[in-house]
């Protein structure tokens, strides 16, 4: 058997124990669904929110002050306004009222009623109206002087629609612009928002080892580069079991969409086409890999927990910086800055799987691919190297060589 | 027995910052021996066995592990019980053993089917399939070392295998080192209980302060000191003191006193010629923990107490 094979061997073996030892607990199954809570929070919040909101437009109007010949023509112009300006946030109902002696007068006393939160009113000529509002309700006021406007227009020309357009829905040949930058920022989001909520999770891999005494065991009998990438590849499963169990689900979401928010998903596409899918894994595989080797690395140093949980907040520090300089590359391909990024071995993945979604060339990515592979072996190899000195303090073969020499 | 070696190292050096922990180290272990390595506490047992096994690198030295200088090339050949015992206490005793012998090469259904068999030999049959956070810590050792077993290797390294346990699981293992050697393997163990060694081992290194104080086996680390006698007169006073050796200490009834270079027969007669007679006689000869206190020098002893 090959040197290779032997260690990739042992590899598998470490990463078989560590991925049975983490799948099959019921913690996992609590880490699996914790999205669930995540979206179950989200939905509570957004819930209460969107209620609260609810009562309160509820009790909002706009009110127009006008006689009963001038109140069907404002009724007609508002629906048809409505049709277009249809957000009940921004255009309260419309309630028309009958003149009652002072019109200004009547106004300010309907801006500061209890019983209904009046956010403006017009009164007046429909040529020279006065609208009062609530400080507020600028759009409200804008609203009501776009009403005014329109219904002299419907009394000079009437209420019935002068133009009739026959629309047509026609599917697009290529992908617009903002589609795909739009793809590339959610590509470039999506791999480090997995790798943020799995990849800390080797921060501890090492510690359970030192723990349990089974270091010892494992650097007798393994190279410690087997045992750290063995310990990436049982965490990776599990993350990509996490990946697809929620892939799987999201990749189902657009059959329950409504019609037109299934119609603006289908705009957003990638310039690679259907390849995209096996390029966004592999680079979130890479980006895993990198970041976890840093971390598997940086946790195995640290003596304690304190020091583990410690470095926490770097780690995700480090993380967001990679996201921001992804970003930055997704918005502007051509900068220098999205090159370094596209380069950075940390930020690469998810420059290259932002690129892949604005480029369609395909070499590229072979080649970034191979480069973070590249920097994964390295990685690791200086991980390993540094918990070999740090903690069995073991020089290496070669200080062994010049202290003899010497 | 083969007169090749499966173990040997050269002027082995380890530095731990300014202290040699291993200062100049050299041992050869024939195939098919169980060869102890004594010594105090801290005198560099432990790291010399890492050293030799790959886990950690020697600053100067070389070492020849099963025909491999490089000690890795040869890990799947070998078992190894670490001093800090290890065991993943979530997992199953057959798993462990299992999984301890898949790191060395053997299949992991191989492995589990190994792993029955040597628990029911062990008398842990019915453990198998109960986790290792549940054992005892005699158990779990136990475990530990069929692990280091399982893969059948050609070397089986052991540092200080019998601390932790009781008299009948030392029983245990002093059993399954015989089988071990009986099925062809080489056994290297460290300890610094001199009962175990000299009961087991064919050869033995002495250290102490990182140096080899002693090589050989336990019959010459017995003549290096003299046989003692211990005499016990007729009469229990003080009277036959003058007539015996100078290093003639009184215990018990009786006095114990090294054997003169010219014999005892002389002394006898001339003790009783003076009228003390002969109540009792024992020629004794030096135990191995007697060899190990004069080898390692008393001083080391007091050390390694405090």
């Amino acid at each position: 058997m090959t040197r290779f094979r032997h260690a990739a061997r042992q590899a598998l073996t470490v990463a078989r124990r560590d991925f049975t030892a983490t799948v099959l607990t019921p913690t996992f199954l609590l880490f699996l669904l914790s999205p669930l809570l995540m979206i179950g929070f989200g939905v509570i919040g957004s819930l209460s929110a969107t209620t609260a909101a609810t009562g309160g437009d509820a009790k909002r109007r706009i009110v127009v002050i006008a006689d009963s010949r001038e109140a069907q023509v404002v009724q007609a112009v508002d629906r048809r306004l409505r049709t277009i300006f249809s957000d009940p946030s921004v255009r309260p109902e419309l309630r028309i009222d009958m003149p009652a002696g002072d019109r200004s007068a009547q106004a300010r006393k309907l801006l500061a009623s209890d019983g209904i939160d009046v956010a403006a009113v017009l009164y007046g000529p429909f040529d020279r109206p006065h609208i009062l509002r609530a400080p507020s309700a600028t759009v409200e006021a804008g609203y009501l002087e776009q009403l005014a406007e329109q219904v002299v227009r419907a009394e000079r020309t009437g209420t019935a629609p002068l133009s009739r357009a026959d629309v047509q829905v026609v599917q697009r040949g290529q992908l617009t612009t903002s589609g795909r930058s739009q793809a590339a920022y959610f590509a470039a989001f999506g791999i480090f928002f997995l790798t943020l909520m799995l990849s800390g999770q080797v921060v501890g891999a090492m510690a359970e080892e030192r723990s349990n005494k089974v270091i010892e065991v494992l650097a007798a009998a393994v190279p410690l580069e087997s045992v750290f990438f063995g310990k990436l590849i049982g965490a990776f499963g599990s993350a990509l079991l996490f990946v697809c169990f929620w892939g799987t689900l999201v990749a189902n979401v657009p059959r329950f969409l409504p019609e037109g928010m299934a119609a603006e998903v289908g705009e957003i596409g990638t310039a690679v086409g259907p390849v995209f899918a096996l390029l966004f894994v592999a680079y979130f595989t890479m980006a895993y890999m990198l970041q976890s080797a840093v971390f598997l690395g940086m946790g195995a140093l640290a003596g304690t927990q304190r020091e583990i949980q410690m470095l926490s907040l770097p780690i995700t520090v480090f993380q967001f910086g990679m996201l921001g300089l992804a970003s930055y590359a997704a918005g502007h391909p051509d900068a220098w800055l999205a090159t370094f990024a596209e380069m950075f071995p940390f930020s690469s993945p998810l420059a290259m799987a932002a690129r892949a979604a604005n480029a369609p060339e395909i070499w590229p990515h072979l080649l970034a691919l191979a480069w973070q592979a590249l920097w994964v072996g390295i990685t690791v190899t200086i991980a390993a190297r540094l918990f070999r000195r740090g903690v069995l303090k073991s020089g290496g073969p070669r200080r062994r060589k010049a202290a003899a020499a010497a | 027995m083969s007169s090749a070696l499966a173990v040997s190292a050269a002027n082995l050096v380890k530095r731990f910052g300014d202290r040699r922990a291993v200062d100049g180290v050299s041992i050869a272990v024939p195939q098919g021996l169980i060869y102890g390595v004594l010594g105090p506490n801290g005198a560099g047992k432990t790291t010399t066995l890492r050293m030799l096994l790959g886990i950690i690198e020697p600053d100067e030295g070389d070492r020849m592990l099963l025909g491999h200088d490089r000690p890795r090339e040869a890990s799947d050949r070998v078992g190894y019980l670490p001093e800090e015992r290890g065991l993943y206490p979530n997992m199953k005793c057959r798993e462990a053993i299992a999984f301890m012998g898949a790191l060395r090469g053997l299949p992991w259904k191989t492995g589990r089917k190994r792993a029955g068999e040597l628990l029911d030999a062990a008398g842990l049959g019915h453990a198998a399939d109960d986790k290792i956070r549940k054992l005892s810590k005699g158990m779990a050792q136990l475990v530990q070392l069929l692990g280091s077993v399982v893969h059948e290797p050609e070397l089986l390294v052991l540092d200080e295998p019998f601390s932790g346990l009781d008299p009948v699981n030392q029983e245990r293992l002093e059993l399954l080192i015989r089988a071990q050697q009986q099925r062809g393997a080489t056994i290297l163990f460290s300890t610094h209980v001199m009962a175990h060694a000299e009961r087991l081992c064919d050869r033995l290194s002495i250290i102490a302060g990182g140096k080899v104080q002693f090589e050989g086996t336990v019959n010459d680390a017995r003549a290096t000191l003299p046989f003692k006698v211990y005499y016990t007169p007729h009469h229990h006073g003080e009277a036959a003191r003058a007539l015996l050796p100078a290093d003639a200490e009184r215990d018990g009834e009786g006095w114990r006193f090294t054997m003169p270079n010219d014999g005892v027969e002389a002394l006898l007669v001339r003790l009783i010629g003076a009228g003390h007679g002969i109540s009792g006689l024992s020629i004794e000869r030096p135990s191995l923990h007697d060899a190990f206190v004069r080898i390692v020098g008393r001083d080391a002893i007091r050390e390694d107490a405090a």
